[in-house]
């Protein structure tokens, strides 16, 4: 009897035991998705763009300033790090903005909306559905443009990673190839973008004039200005751009969604980026405007006061993000929204294509647009020349004025061939390997596929 | 072992005595056993209870192997005729253990009875069951209330440092309830699971952090601070894998026992404890004043390389905000107060036996403002319904309370760096009476102590049911029940009168749950053959569960800081700052089968086999269940007969060796992450994060150990040592994957560490007199940690960066400091005769700059030139105790000890940076100041090109050794005689210093600190300082 019993309580014990094993160790995730669980429907492909996007501004947070003007003439640095080793051209594979993880983190966010929002739609033809893959495709293509304007041959990679079985130590890939595909891409997005967005999306989403913006900065970094003033003129006949006013110049980056600005990369309280800490901590900021920048104002122009700190002899802040007076010394991060392009870059860019192919008549307009809203008088041919030299130098200029900070000066000074004119007297950089950024060593050393830039070797 | 040899055993008056009644008695027989004459005669005494002295009566006392027999009478006294002389008397009541003693020609015997719950023969608590300590082959060390009781701390985890052989425990903060680091036999895993598990009364419990809120370092909870240290039986480690292997999965990292005290059959025991006492800093650190400060800043202006005007409003006295001279210790700490009350009642009958007690604590931290409050409440119940069955719970609820400081949080939000480092012309007030809340970037931290909010509340209740059945005599099943539920709030504000923008303000709120549960059942099996064959065996299988909830806010823009419920925010988000979303549940499982079986000849020849086999649904489908085994033998040679017993009475060797495991990763790795929640403005947006690996699995730790116990001239000295190498493969580790496949890393099973060493533990009776003894007790601990391997695409110049301040690197062990080695300050610009500049292109190392030892002669200081510069890893570390009893007096001395160890003084680092305008130490005052200066301590430069603040040096590198008088206890026990003439059983009154004294030469705030939990170890970043406490308490029991 007690033999029995004792039999019978094992018996039990191992039916029950081994009846719910397998579905007792199952455990789903509840809060997320296992990685191959995602893409089910419409709204599971908008959310995946809205998560490229959320990369978009960890890559910019700070990143736009440090590659746009962190080598170039207008800023001047006491910061150790990364600020003072590029404006002394200094760089070193240590260096933060070495690092290019950020921009392949929008890029595979892409490419796995890129593979899978075609899965979730039944017909090709919605309109959701392209686009959809044609933000993706445009914000890959922008992650790639900086990219190759950091590095010059980068991995090009256009495949989701979801396994370990894939090859996951890429090789760098020609640049004209990365470009082309990023032409490929932006493309597709100016065929298939929406027009306009109003409301919380209005600018902060890609849209077929932010492509086309994109395509205009593209083809001039290609020298391909024929094509670079296409792209333009369709951004400029857009109805949804047009030039602020000078007293809401400030505006465009202190509030953000100004009709000027074509696509910027939005944060608010939350999602925070570095822009106080860059340019208006005071004493401690990355950046202070050089001296060589606050000579190059012609007189009376209205930007100056809105550009920089003039009530002190040295200044530390830069008051374009903030608004006039800003003062503050707090390291807080800030939530104005990034602006990567707007309608006056593709002016000036415009001016410069039609400048390239001689074509003054149709630059200076351009040119003058700009200028007189800064309060300054019309240029022409020969007033440009005498003052800058050539009228694509003047546009140059403009550009410097016009959108400093922004993050355009440095790729402005490779694109136009004259990095060693102007930065030579300044830090002796002459070498054109040296025009690149070095590859990161924490990059090198997780994937021996990857070489070192030659200057830098 | 038996019951005197115990370090731990209580020395209190009446108790030593029975002791030494029974050494005496113990050896007298020794004496005599071999003049034993064959003779008979009637055998006449006394029969008393051990502790009280009083005479018990009914006692049953018969002659072994023979037929006579009689009971005691009413006042304890017997008498047998015809007994042999060298018969063997048996002793028996229930409710007392049975004693044999021999007679050995005596015609008198007076004997004193222990009650069973003090059983002579101890025992210990070890995974599912107990054993008796002298039968033990594995190694375990054994914490008892006695000892507990003489510390007078609030939580477990501290009570035991210092007193475990083997286990290193330290601070990561001073604040009450915190989180303390323990590591047992040294650190095994890179993946931070390097604690270990815990199981209260046979429960495996939570005991990580279950903090959301400011999770930063050095400022999580303590969640066994949940548990009254006043209910605790007995801690028992469980150190090598004989020990720990039948909880598997989860014992590499060694297993922490905590048994609760239950009832006894017998009259209702009622105690009352009462403490109070205070705390307060133990050693303040010296800061520059206004005079000095502001000298320090315009020499460091002075000192650029093109000199510059210094920030006008530093030195501006006249300005409203900085014409202050505070000293920011004195308005921020305090000597706080604490008392606390326990109550317990404890009995029972035949059939049911009860432990129920209830407690408050109320204990000040001395940062102002700190507090935490804990009411535990707790019921230990068993029945007996039948002779064979028999059922139980526990069941202990927890309501704590912990107003926390922002000890360690980031940059201006840490009170305690600054207080510190915040410059003293900083006003506390301005003109028209307000708090200076902000100025300069930094908020005022006595505004953050007294009005910002930072609270915890929890709810914890720990409970288990059991079913005991005996299927027949030796076969018991056994099945119990158990949950582990905690629900926790968190609130956080931080007003607007501590921000620079107008109505600015934060605040934040968490709630949580964490429901664990489980099941076990077992079949256990104990025979006795012939007297001589003992055998013994388990077989079970537990089923184990754990769900993680939280929710969350964070709100901003309150329109008043008097309303701090997030309805007042006027902006609400479910991101935290790094824009992760703050909701969020996740499971995860566990299935275990277990068995042991053990044998042992006449506690002689000793073994014992233990397998379990964990199936945990985080690794891979493929991968889930692990396999745990341990062996170990024993061997008693001090029964043997070649061996003489005269010197060493007794003497055993012990071997085991075993696997355990450590499944301590994310719940969902294995299947890879699509994280919801990444969202772009107030969009909703999902994202990759996780690369599933289903190939992943468990760490695997295989464990040798060799011990040897030896007891000398009947035990009045002990010896136990352990020797143990721990060798841990397939670490689990994030591995740095490259990032153009968009993920940073992947989790993967690499790499292997070791840990050897030795432990030693010594107790001696120095003295044993009825009025006056001194017993002693001490423990030493060696440890010695290596990383044997690593994955090679894992090295940056062969080795991982561990933080700031640590590398990993093959044949070093975790926590050695990596960084430029500081040799001294150039006394002039001509000593820097290579020429030496920072990086190749930089700046002259000139005059009052730091000389950097340039490692590889390039005459560039570079990242190249970095080198190890400290071991965070002791040498030895232990305790050293002493009791000392005197009449009804008695006294604990306790010291604890770590040698050898380095300390990275990220703190000391801060106060000396002038970066942020930062104060400065006192040290400062002996600053380089002109060509020729001799001194160690750089000049200060603004805006510093050659990073002579910020560079990870050996500067900051400080020897951690100490020597601290960790615990005074002096209690003084009333009189029997005169207690109970007023209706008491007992009363006692004790005084007890914490902390009182610390030798050593480390400059920060005390040596046992440890910032970071997990590997980066060592690091002082600015914890709450541990504090000096004195508490006066009394015990009445009735």
């Amino acid at each position: 009897m007690k033999n029995t019993n004792i039999k019978f309580l094992l018996f039990t014990l191992i039916v029950l035991v081994s009846s719910c094993a397998d579905s007792f160790l199952d455990k789903e995730p509840i809060s997320g998705f296992s990685a191959k669980g995602f893409y089910k429907n419409a709204s599971d492909a908008q959310a995946g763009v809205y998560g490229i996007y959320n990369s978009m501004q960890s890559a910019f947070r700070q990143n736009f300033a440090l590659w746009g003007e962190g080598r170039a003439d207008a800023v001047s640095t006491n910061q150790a790090g990364d600020p003072l080793a590029l404006t002394q051209n200094d760089l070193t594979p240590v260096m933060q903005s070495a690092r290019w993880d950020n921009l392949y983190t929008v890029i595979s966010r892409a490419n796995y909306a890129i593979k899978y929002i075609p899965q979730v739609f039944d017909s090709e033809e919605g309109t959701l559905r392209n686009q959809l893959i044609g933000q993706a495709r445009a914000l890959r293509a922008i992650a790639y443009f900086y990219a190759v304007r950091v590095w010059g041959d980068v991995p090009l990679i256009v495949e989701p990673f979801e396994s370990v079985q894939q090859d996951i130590f890429s090789t760098r890939t020609n640049q004209e190839a990365v470009l082309d595909m990023i032409e490929e891409d932006l493309l597709y997005a100016s065929t298939y973008c929406a027009d306009n967005y109003t409301g919380a999306r209005n600018r902060v989403i890609l849209t077929k004039g932010g492509a086309d913006a994109f395509l205009t900065q593209v083809y001039m970094w290609r020298k391909k200005y024929q094509d670079a003033i296409d792209a333009a003129e369709r951004v400029i006949e857009s109805p949804y751009y047009s030039l602020v006013s000078m007293q809401d110049w400030n505006k465009i980056f202190t509030d953000g969604m100004s009709n000027e600005s074509i696509f910027e990369v939005g944060y608010n309280e939350i999602q925070t980026n570095a822009l106080r800490v860059i340019y208006a901590l005071g004493s401690d900021s990355y950046y202070f405007p050089s001296l060589a920048f606050r000579s190059t104002f012609e007189d009376g122009d209205l930007r100056r006061t809105r550009i920089y700190d003039v009530t002190q002899t040295a200044p530390r802040k830069i008051w374009k993000f903030f608004g006039e007076g800003f003062n503050d010394e707090s390291p807080d991060p800030s939530s104005n929204n990034i602006v990567l392009v707007r309608l006056a870059d593709i002016i000036l860019l415009k001016a410069e294509a039609h400048a390239n192919l001689n074509e003054p008549d149709l630059a200076l307009p351009l040119l003058n647009q700009i200028r007189r809203r800064a309060g300054l008088d019309n240029l022409d041919l020969s007033g440009s020349t005498a003052l800058y030299g050539d009228l694509a130098s003047a546009v140059l200029h403009e550009r410097a004025v016009e959108l400093c900070y922004e993050g355009h000066r440095w790729f402005d000074l490779v694109r136009t061939g004259k990095v060693v004119e102007v930065m030579g007297p300044i830090n002796e950089i002459s070498d054109t390997r040296n025009f690149v950024w070095p590859i990161h060593e924490d990059i090198i050393n997780r994937n021996p596929n990857i070489d070192q830039n030659e200057f830098y070797k | 072992m038996s019951l005197e040899t115990n370090p731990k055993i209580s020395l209190s008056p009446k108790r030593n005595q029975a002791i030494i009644r029974w050494v005496a008695l113990v050896a007298f027989n020794f004496l005599l056993f071999h003049s034993v004459l064959a003779q008979t005669r009637t055998v006449s005494g006394r029969i008393t209870d051990g502790q009280t002295g009083l005479a018990i009566s009914g006692v049953s006392v018969v002659v072994k192997d023979g037929a006579q027999g009689v009971s005691a009478g009413q006042n304890g006294e017997y008498s047998i005729p015809g007994v042999a002389d060298n018969a063997v008397l048996v002793f028996s009541i229930l409710g007392y253990s049975t004693q044999e003693i021999s007679l050995n020609g005596r015609s008198v015997l007076n004997v004193s009875l222990q009650s069973s719950s003090n059983e002579i023969e101890e025992t210990v608590v070890v995974g599912y069951g107990r054993q008796k300590k002298r039968n033990l082959t594995g190694s375990i060390v054994s914490v008892n209330s006695e000892e507990i009781e003489k510390t007078a701390l609030q939580d477990p985890i501290s009570i035991l440092q210092g007193r475990a052989a083997g286990v290193q425990i330290t601070s990561n903060s001073g604040a009450p309830g915190s989180e303390m680091t323990i590591r047992v036999r040294g650190s095994s895993s890179l993946n931070s699971g390097n604690n270990p598990l815990f199981v209260v009364d046979g429960i495996p419990i939570e005991s990580g952090s279950m903090s959301n809120l400011n999770g930063t370092e050095g400022f999580g909870l303590n969640p066994l601070a949940a548990i009254n240290p006043g209910d605790i039986e007995s801690i028992e480690i469980l150190k090598d894998a004989a020990s720990t292997a039948i909880y598997g999965s989860r014992a590499a990292n060694g297993v922490v026992m905590i048994t609760t005290k239950r009832g006894a059959e017998g009259k209702a025991i009622v105690d009352v404890n009462l403490t109070t006492g205070v705390s307060e800093l133990t050693r303040r650190l010296s800061v520059l004043n206004a005079t000095q400060y502001r000298q320090a800043i315009i020499d460091s202006y002075n000192n650029m390389d093109n000199p510059e005007e210094p920030f006008w409003t530093i030195l501006d006295s006249l300005s409203a905000t900085n014409n202050g001279d505070v000293d920011w210790q004195s308005e921020l700490m305090r000597v706080a107060p604490q008392y606390k009350v326990d109550l317990s009642i404890r009995g029972g009958s035949k059939t049911t036996q009860y432990a129920w007690s209830t407690s408050y604590l109320d204990q000040d931290g001395i940062i102002l403002n700190s507090n935490f409050k804990r009411l535990t409440s707790r019921l230990n119940t068993d029945f007996n319904i039948t002779d064979k069955l028999k059922i139980g719970q526990s069941i202990s609820y927890t309501n704590a309370l912990n107003n926390r400081i922002n000890a360690a949080g980031a940059g201006n939000l840490s009170v305690i760096r600054e207080l510190l480092v915040r410059p003293p012309i900083m006003s506390m007030y301005l003109p028209d009476g307000s708090l200076n809340g902000y100025s300069l970037g930094r908020r005022n931290p006595v505004g953050i102590a007294k009005y910002a909010t930072n609270l915890n509340k929890s709810n914890r209740i720990i409970g288990s049911q059991y079913l005991e059945y005996q299927i027949i005599p030796d076969l018991i099943f056994r099945s119990n029940l158990n949950f582990d539920f905690t629900s926790m709030k968190e609130d956080e504000f931080m007003p607007t009168i501590l921000d620079y923008r107008e109505g600015y303000n934060t605040g934040a709120v968490r709630s949580s749950t964490n429901m664990n549960w489980g099941s076990e059942s077992f079949l256990r099996y104990t025979k006795t053959v012939n007297q001589d064959h003992n055998f013994g065996a388990l077989l079970g299988f537990s089923l184990q569960s754990w769900r993680y909830d939280r929710t969350g806010l964070n709100g901003m823009f309150f329109p008043s800081d008097n309303i701090r419920t997030l309805n007042a925010a006027g902006t609400i988000s479910n991101k935290d700052a790094n824009g992760v979303d703050i909701n969020v549940a996740s499971e995860h499982a566990m299935l275990s089968y277990f068995g042991r079986a053990s044998y042992d000849y006449q506690g002689k020849y000793l073994g014992e086999i233990n397998l379990r086999s964990d199936g945990s649904s985080r690794f891979g489908r493929q991968k889930r269940f692990g396999y745990f085994p341990s062996a170990s033998v024993g061997w008693r040679f001090s029964q043997e007969d070649f061996f003489n017993a005269n010197v060493v009475n007794d003497g055993k060797i012990r071997f085991s060796v075993g696997k355990t495991g450590n499944e301590a990763i994310g719940d969902y790795t294995s299947q890879g992450e699509f994280v919801v929640g990444a969202n772009y403005l107030d969009f909703s947006g999902a994202a990759p994060t996780v690369m599933p690996n289903e190939g992943l699995t468990w760490e695997t730790t295989t464990q040798y150990n060799a011990g040897l116990d030896l007891a000398f001239f009947a035990n009045r000295i002990t010896f136990t040592t352990d020797l143990y190498i721990k060798n841990t493969d397939d670490l689990l580790y994030d591995v740095p994957i490259p990032t153009t496949t968009g993920f940073g890393s992947f989790m993967q099973n690499i790499g292997s560490i070791q840990n050897r060493g030795a432990e030693f533990l010594l107790t001696t009776k120095n003295i044993s007199r009825e009025k006056f003894s001194w017993a002693t007790n001490l423990n030493i601990s060696l440890n010695r940690n290596k990383v044997l391997s690593l994955p090679e695409n894992l090295l940056t110049n062969g080795y991982i960066q561990n933080g700031a301040y640590h590398i990993l690197q093959e044949g070093l062990p975790i926590g050695v400091f990596y960084g430029w080695r500081f040799d001294g300050v150039y006394a002039r610009d001509e000593d820097n005769v290579n020429a030496i500049t920072h990086g190749a292109l930089g700046p002259l190392f000139k005059g009052g700059d730091p000389i950097w030892h340039d490692l590889n002669g390039d005459d560039f200081i570079t990242p190249d030139d970095r080198q190890i510069i400290g071991m965070a890893e002791p040498k030895f570390f232990g305790g050293f105790g002493n009791d000392f009893t005197y009449k009804n007096f008695a006294l604990n001395v306790f010291f604890q000890f770590s040698y050898g160890n380095d300390i990275y003084s990220a703190i000391n680092q801060e106060r000396n940076s002038i970066v942020r305008y930062n104060n400065l130490s006192a040290d400062a005052l002996n600053r380089w100041r002109e060509q020729g200066d001799v001194t160690n301590y750089p000049k200060p430069v603004r805006d510093d090109p050659k990073q002579t603040d910020s560079r990870v040096s050996s500067r900051w590198v400080e020897d951690g050794s100490y020597i601290k008088l960790k615990n005074v206890n002096l209690r003084y026990t009333f009189a029997n005689s005169l207690v109970n003439r007023i209706g008491l059983r007992k009363v006692d009154a004790f005084v007890t210093g914490t902390n009182l004294i610390t030798w050593t030469k480390y400059t920060g705030f005390d040596p046992d600190v440890n910032s970071f939990s997990g590997l980066r170890v060592g690091v002082d970043q600015g914890s709450y300082p541990q504090s000096r406490m004195f508490i006066f308490g009394l015990n009445i029991g009735l």
